[in-house]
């Protein structure tokens, strides 16, 4: 029964190639030089599938094991981050956080991770940057960039490496600390000439949500004249300044203290941004992978199931030829 | 009137409750914070930070930074704090035995300065153990 049900499959099969319409005819024309090639880019097709179903395979074992590294890593340094924050609030309480502070040499520092494979927030900080420094750019006015992190300093060499005054990288090698931040810290003070400082960074809120954040930081002489005038650190005239022999410093000090205390937040702000980007993009693309598998996996059933009726069939079209 | 004190370092908070009085060494000699004190801001140097609490003197020790002082709040900022009852007694000596050793042994200017900032820390941390009451 079994039999007779598949030989008339067979014979639905071997129909149309005998078929006497015209458009047949050509294709038929080419059948017997085609035909082999068929049956040689079956087999081939399986094993390339095969091939590819192995490597999306181990790529999700990859991805997957990246994701567990980022979610411990996140864990402490996000601790961390949370610590520091209390840092640099009193910070702006008394100095105030002026971002549309107008002054002649503005200088943009850019921090960004070493390591690729983290969603966008390498590039949101570039971006952040590029757009301040046309923000800022005039007449008589002075941009510059400091680049922390390698995946910042290879955007932003393309196209302002004339800018770029200052270029750090794997600052994440061991990891951060506070001594490390304001040595790093103390080389951007001496190394470049500023009134504002624009910290570019992401600051971390959930781990999908980062924030892309500037954080302004004036140079002792612009807190003073700001102060003096009455503009927007009016405030701080309030305090009386003690400590050292005179005003400027105090602010003097007190701008650096600042400026190392709100960089190392920012610091432990985007590496935690960074592992949770990576967190999430590692588990975005196992779960692709995932997809991508069970796609594959159909092809290739499919494909299989394919060959094996095929040749079913020309077992028993053949058997039927010699019985008829 | 209630006072209240936080000092903050970069790793954490050490201290964020109130208290009765403090008594704090700046660049300019020691100065004494009771409620209702005038705004100051001011920068803290190496040295100990004495807290009058349930009426009893407590010490940190603290690594140079900034204070500011309104509003009964007192937000002390500095590099580094350690309350006085932290610190291992044997340990500080030991560090403070070292630091006068490198401050003597120092020759370059460099060296002499960052030896006696290290002699200085060194010694505010016995102190704070053993506080000049």
């Amino acid at each position: 029964m079994a039999m007779a049900a598949l030989r008339r499959e067979g014979r639905r099969f071997a129909t149309p190639l005998l078929s006497p319409n015209p458009a047949n005819a050509l294709r038929s024309s080419l059948v017997p030089y085609e035909e082999p090639v068929l049956s040689g880019v079956r087999c081939i097709s399986t094993q390339v599938v095969r091939n590819r179903m192995k490597s999306v395979k181990n790529i999700q074992k990859i991805t997957k094991a990246m994701k567990m590294v980022a979610a411990s890593k996140l864990r402490a340094i996000q601790t961390r981050a949370e610590n520091s924050r209390g840092l640099w609030q009193p910070f702006t309480a008394l100095l105030g956080d002026t971002p549309s502070v107008d002054v002649k040499k503005n200088v943009i520092i850019t921090i960004s991770s070493d390591k690729g494979l983290c969603g966008g927030i390498n590039s949101t900080s570039v971006k952040i940057s590029r757009a301040l420094h046309k923000l800022n750019s005039g007449p008589e006015k002075e941009n510059k960039y400091v680049v922390l992190g390698e995946k910042a300093k290879a955007q932003l060499v393309r196209d302002s490496k004339k800018d770029i005054e200052l270029i750090m990288t794997e600052l994440q090698k061991n990891p951060l600390n506070y001594t490390q931040v304001s040595v790093i810290a103390d080389d951007i003070l001496k190394n470049v000439e500023f009134d504002a400082l624009r910290i570019v960074y992401n600051k971390f809120q959930s781990v999908v949500s980062f924030l892309p954040t500037v954080s302004t930081i004036l140079s002792p002489e612009v807190v003073e004249r700001e102060a003096e005038s009455g503009g927007k650190l009016g405030e701080l005239d309030l305090y009386e300044v003690e400590g050292a022999e005179t005003k400027g410093e105090v602010l003097q000090n007190l701008a650096e203290f600042q400026f190392s205390c709100v960089m190392f937040n920012a610091v432990l702000e985007n590496a935690t941004s960074e592992q949770g980007a990576r967190m999430s993009a590692m588990d975005s693309s196992s779960r692709n992978a995932g997809d991508m598998l069970d796609r594959l996996t159909l092809t290739y059933n499919r494909t299989r199931q394919a060959s094996i009726t095929t040749e079913l069939i020309e077992i028993i079209s053949g058997a039927s030829a010699l019985e008829g | 009137m209630t006072l209240n004190l936080s000092v903050l370092t970069p790793n954490r908070i050490v201290w964020d409750s109130e208290v009765e009085e403090i008594v704090l060494s700046t660049n300019s000699g020691q100065i004494g914070i009771l409620p209702n004190h005038a705004p100051i801001a001011t920068t803290v140097d190496i040295g100990i930070l004495q807290i009058r609490l349930n009426n009893q003197w407590l010490t940190m020790a603290l690594m140079g930074g900034f204070a500011r002082i309104g509003n009964n709040e007192i937000t002390v900022l500095v590099n580094d704090a350690e309350k006085g009852s932290d610190i291992d007694p044997q340990e500080a000596q030991q560090t403070l035995e070292i630091a006068e050793a490198n401050v003597k042994k120092a020759e370059e200017r460099r060296q002499k300065i960052e030896a006696n900032l290290a002699l200085r820390r060194a010694r505010t941390r016995v102190e704070a153990i053993n506080p000049i009451s």
